[in-house]
């Protein structure tokens, strides 16, 4: 099966969404499951869409490979429903947290490294991301459906088949 | 006897004149003065530097950059400094700000406008008068330190407001202010004078032009474009300030015409149209505007100002529906055709010779309107003249789509609209009739079509059906809270057994439609929380109906208790929302209002539950109403656009020592539960929304019961839309009597399994924990001079 070319219309989702010279890197799923794989503490934080099916699969895959989720918006009832463990979180509050080096993260061993985002109303989690961006030097991968321009890495715009696809390479890389 | 600006002339003595320019003073003499009436910049600055240091401003660039002086553009991003030396967060600081100003001055302008209108036709002595109360301009009284008795008095108001704008404005420019904090505290400056703007231009127009005052059982009058008889002449008047649209309304009742004239209304001005006359109707929200001008179903359309498309003049015009503007915000580029005989500017807006006409003389409006339907309505109706597509049309347009996909990135909500369209050529248009309610009506997708397709029309044509059903009630806009009301209610609010109030306000910019504030709305009324509305959000919660075809507004009472839904009016109505914070602090706690702004807004934060929901905010003016609820106290959440105003204030509940407050009886420094949890922060969805609302109104204050009921309802929503306990719940528990009965023990067992709390089984009682003891005679404040034996 060919691989899904996730760096295709890397352009904002909502067209009007340019924030500045600095723009996610549209990046093949691969590589963001390399970069994840990598990370030291990465945080998968996910919006409402991911208890969708064909997402859910994947944030269940990845909690196995022993990434923590942050539920947001009302992404928990689907994720408890499918057993998978999850601290719920107001998106809003979470990249307040994230910003504060003294915040301990979910289970106390310190802040996080990497922000994988799935499954966001895009413009609520693209206004949140930019706040990564400016103000922490967490790395922010997007592998959601859409380009992110406030990412630092991020798939370009995908059809939803293209998407699921894509989000199997990206878990496959995980170690 | 209050002296007031005039001339008088000394009997018995000839040419003899004294003319009094100025009074040093308006309104009623208070005696007892806080120590900040009519503050200035720095005055309140400890205040908010305490609400800060709490409530950590977050900012959400919208751009990276800054493009504000010659020496840019500047690249901000990564916290970096521009040329001027202002860095990221400052500069977003200064943006917060600057929005802010906006909206303070929108209201403020819009006040102003009217005062000017109202004293010439009612003059300045004429008396304020709101209902049953003696607290009658709370808002006024707490910033200005006096209570004001005739319009008159709120000249040096406005006075005040404008004089601070000019300061606050000054501070944006470049090489000022260089501290975000700072900034965040002008922001707050500014919200706060909103609330005193908005606060002016209700009351004077409920005074002066028969509006409710403080009436619970005001009538309920229809709502929606389907409620439109489109067979009569239609007038449509689109905007926020009532005053010339009175004229008309004069004018067709004194001329028997209002059986003869379709009068409607968009966005606040239809709230205020149907305080002034119950024959007016709403159409709706500002997300109808360019909807319904495209029906081509308005024969003439008066704008005024606030929230009115810039593009009403070129989308009128195409269809031939003269636009008359009324006031110096919104000039069009007409000509002023004040002074022109009426019977000329209908010849020449009738013909199409002239779009439009500018007419600042109201009486002239009043004629000219009436007159001008009835000569327009049979030509345009005769010619059938709409933007929307017939049938063939309708298949022709969706038929050419190439499935691209630039609508749905256009679209500020990312909706589908290409599966819409490929749905509608093989014959279903009901993905159309879904997306109609979730669309804004903005048009941008009409930009990005490169085949040309008018989507938008594409989009209402299709959804004819459903817009010919769409009929709602909405109760006319009520005004204040009467202090009665405030006597009765006030006691239940700051013990918590109310649940808390929920002032919901603001625009259409709903993320998933409008039924989302009715489905809101609904499940706390059910919950005994007090429902405030006002705006555009008043209206879209009368648009649904039960199983039984009943809104909201039939199914629940308007009194300021438990489980009523009340409608202020339209958006400076807002300014009573907050108002009713500060009459429960006066009434009901004997609290000094007079220009005591920081002790006030002390009582609202540790005591009072309210907390506003803004789910479809998105003007300046939204973001400058909540954070001046914000400097009062007041929670505030908004939907997932807000995220977009740049600035939250969000809390660190992990970070105990931002959770220290003082027992107003000693000082001694107690650490309490983080409550309210944050003072501005976004949702993005309604199942989330609703708990969290739940949760900012705890507050530290709540007595055993209260604490109860809101803690049972903060666990059974989360149970009910988030599928989970809460994980933060038993951080609220104080004592078993917290506990929800139906829960108490299945909670207890987790509280000793999960949180290693000891409890006494044979007496289900909490033996020990994290936890603070609860005392009823707690008093918590922030501010150290409030404690008893305080120096000053």
């Amino acid at each position: 099966m060919a691989a899904v070319d996730t760096t295709k219309n890397a352009i904002p989702f909502d067209r009007g969404n340019i924030p500045g010279p600095k723009m996610a890197r549209p990046t093949k799923a691969d590589v963001a499951g390399k970069l994840i794989s990598k990370a030291k503490r990465p945080l998968l934080i996910v919006g409402t869409a991911a208890g969708e099916e064909g997402l859910i699969e994947i944030v269940k895959i990845m909690t196995e490979k022993g990434i923590p989720v942050a539920a947001t918006g009302s992404s928990m009832e689907n994720l408890a429903k499918e057993g998978i463990e999850a601290t719920y979180v107001n998106l809003h509050a979470l990249v307040s947290y994230l910003k504060d080096t003294n915040w301990k993260g979910f289970d106390g061993n310190g802040g996080y490294d990497t922000a994988i985002f799935l499954g966001h109303t895009y413009y609520h989690a693209s206004q949140l991301m930019s706040t990564l961006k400016n103000f922490t030097n967490i790395n922010v991968i997007s592998i959601d459906r859409y380009y992110h321009p406030n990412a630092k890495q991020s798939f370009g715009n995908l059809k939803r088949e293209d998407h699921v696809k894509a989000l199997q390479e990206v878990v496959a890389q995980i170690l | 006897m209050v002296l007031k600006k005039g001339r008088f002339i000394i009997e018995d003595l000839e040419n003899v004149q004294i003319n009094i320019g100025e009074v040093a003073y308006s309104g009623a003499e208070l005696e007892a003065q806080g120590p900040t009436s009519k503050p200035r910049i720095p005055d309140l600055r400890d205040w908010d530097k305490r609400l800060l240091n709490r409530y950590e401003p977050v900012y959400s660039p919208v751009c990276d950059m800054c493009c504000n002086c010659t020496y840019g553009k500047c690249d901000l991003t990564g916290n970096k400094e521009g040329a001027c030396g202002i860095d990221m967060e400052t500069h977003q600081a200064r943006e917060s700000l600057t929005k802010t100003l906006m909206g303070t001055a929108a209201h403020t302008a819009h006040g102003r406008h009217l005062l000017n209108n109202l004293i010439e036709r009612f003059g300045a002595d004429y008396p304020i008068e709101v209902g049953f109360s003696n607290l009658k301009a709370p808002v006024t009284q707490t910033i200005m330190g006096i209570a004001p008795e005739t319009i008159g008095d709120f000249r040096p108001v406005l006075d005040y407001i404008e004089e601070e704008i000019t300061q606050l404005l000054a501070t944006t420019h470049t090489g000022q202010e260089g501290d975000a904090n700072d900034f965040e505290s002008k922001a707050l400056h500014a919200g706060m004078l909103d609330l005193l703007g908005m606060e002016v231009a209700d009351i004077i127009q409920i005074s002066c032009l028969g509006m409710p005052k403080a009436i619970e059982d005001t009538p309920l009058v229809e709502i929606g474009m389907g409620s439109i008889d489109n067979t009569k002449p239609v007038l449509l008047c689109i905007g926020h300030n009532v005053a010339a649209v009175t004229y008309i309304m004069d004018y067709i009742e004194e001329h028997e015409l209002s059986d003869k004239i379709e009068v409607a209304g968009l966005c606040c001005t239809a709230h205020d149209m149907v305080r002034y006359n119950t024959n007016a109707k709403i159409v709706g929200s500002m997300s109808k505007e360019l909807k319904y001008i495209r029906s081509g179903i308005p024969d003439v359309i008066v704008v005024d100002e606030q929230c009115v498309r810039a593009d009403i003049l070129k989308e009128a015009s195409k269809l031939h529906i003269p636009v008359i503007t009324t006031n110096d915000k919104i000039l069009y580029g007409l000509k002023n055709r004040s002074n022109d005989e009426i019977d000329d500017i209908i010849k020449d807006l009738v013909s199409g010779d002239e779009p439009g006409a500018l007419v600042f003389n109201y009486e002239k409006v009043g004629e000219l309107v009436p007159k001008l339907v009835m000569e327009m309505a049979p030509i345009r109706k005769a010619e059938g003249i709409t933007a929307l597509p017939n049938d063939e049309e309708f298949k022709e347009l969706v038929s050419s789509c190439s499935m691209c996909g630039n609508c749905v990135i256009g679209c500020p909500q990312g909706l589908p609209i290409d599966e819409a369209m490929k749905a509608a050529a093989e014959g279903d248009i009901s993905k159309f009739e879904h997306l109609h309610d979730l669309c804004i009506g903005c048009g941008r997708c009409d930009y990005e079509c490169p085949k040309g397709i008018p989507v938008l029309n594409v989009i209402e044509k299709a959804s004819q059906r459903v817009i010919r059903e769409e009929k709602g009630k909405v109760r006319v806009g009520r005004g204040q809270i009467s202090d009665p009301e405030i006597r009765e209610e006030g006691r239940n609010l700051v013990l918590g057994t109310t649940p808390g109030v929920i002032a919901m306000v603001g625009c259409p910019n709903y993320p998933n439609g409008s039924r989302d504030v009715y489905e809101i709305a609904e499940e706390m009324l059910r919950r005994s929380y007090i429902v405030i509305t006002s705006g555009c959000t008043a209206m879209d919660i009368g648009m649904f109906k039960d199983d039984e075809g009943k809104t909201l507004y039939e199914r629940f009472a308007g009194r300021f208790i438990k489980g009523n839904l009340l409608n202020t009016g339209g958006c400076v109505s807002n300014a009573h929302i907050a108002a009713t914070t500060i009459k429960v602090a006066s009434i009901f706690a004997g609290r000094n209002i007079n220009g005591n702004w920081e002790e006030i807004a002390d009582y609202v934060l540790n005591r009072i539950g309210a907390v506003g929901l803004a789910w479809g905010a998105y003007s300046q003016k939204a973001l400058s109403i909540g954070t001046g609820c914000n400097r009062l106290g007041i929670p505030v959440v908004v939907g997932p656009h807000g995220p977009k105003y740049r600035r939250a204030y969000v809390g660190k509940p992990y970070d105990s020592e931002k959770w220290n407050v003082m027992d107003g009886r000693d000082g001694s420094v107690i650490n309490i539960e983080p409550a309210p949890e944050h003072l501005w922060i976004s949702a993005e969805t309604k199942a989330e929304v609703m708990p969290l609302l739940a949760k900012l109104c705890f507050r530290p204050s709540d007595n055993s019961l209260g604490r109860m009921i809101k803690l049972t309802h903060y666990i059974e929503l989360n149970e009910k839309y988030l599928g989970t306990l809460p994980d933060d719940w038993h951080i609220y528990v104080r004592s078993e009597a917290d506990l929800p009965l139906a829960k108490k023990e299945a909670l207890l067992k987790k509280l000793e399994e999960e949180h290693g709390w000891k409890i006494d089984w044979d007496k289900k009682k909490i033996l020990e924990g994290p936890f603070r003891v609860a005392d009823v005679s707690f008093q918590p404040t922030n501010v150290p001079r409030l404690c008893k034996g305080a120096s000053e």
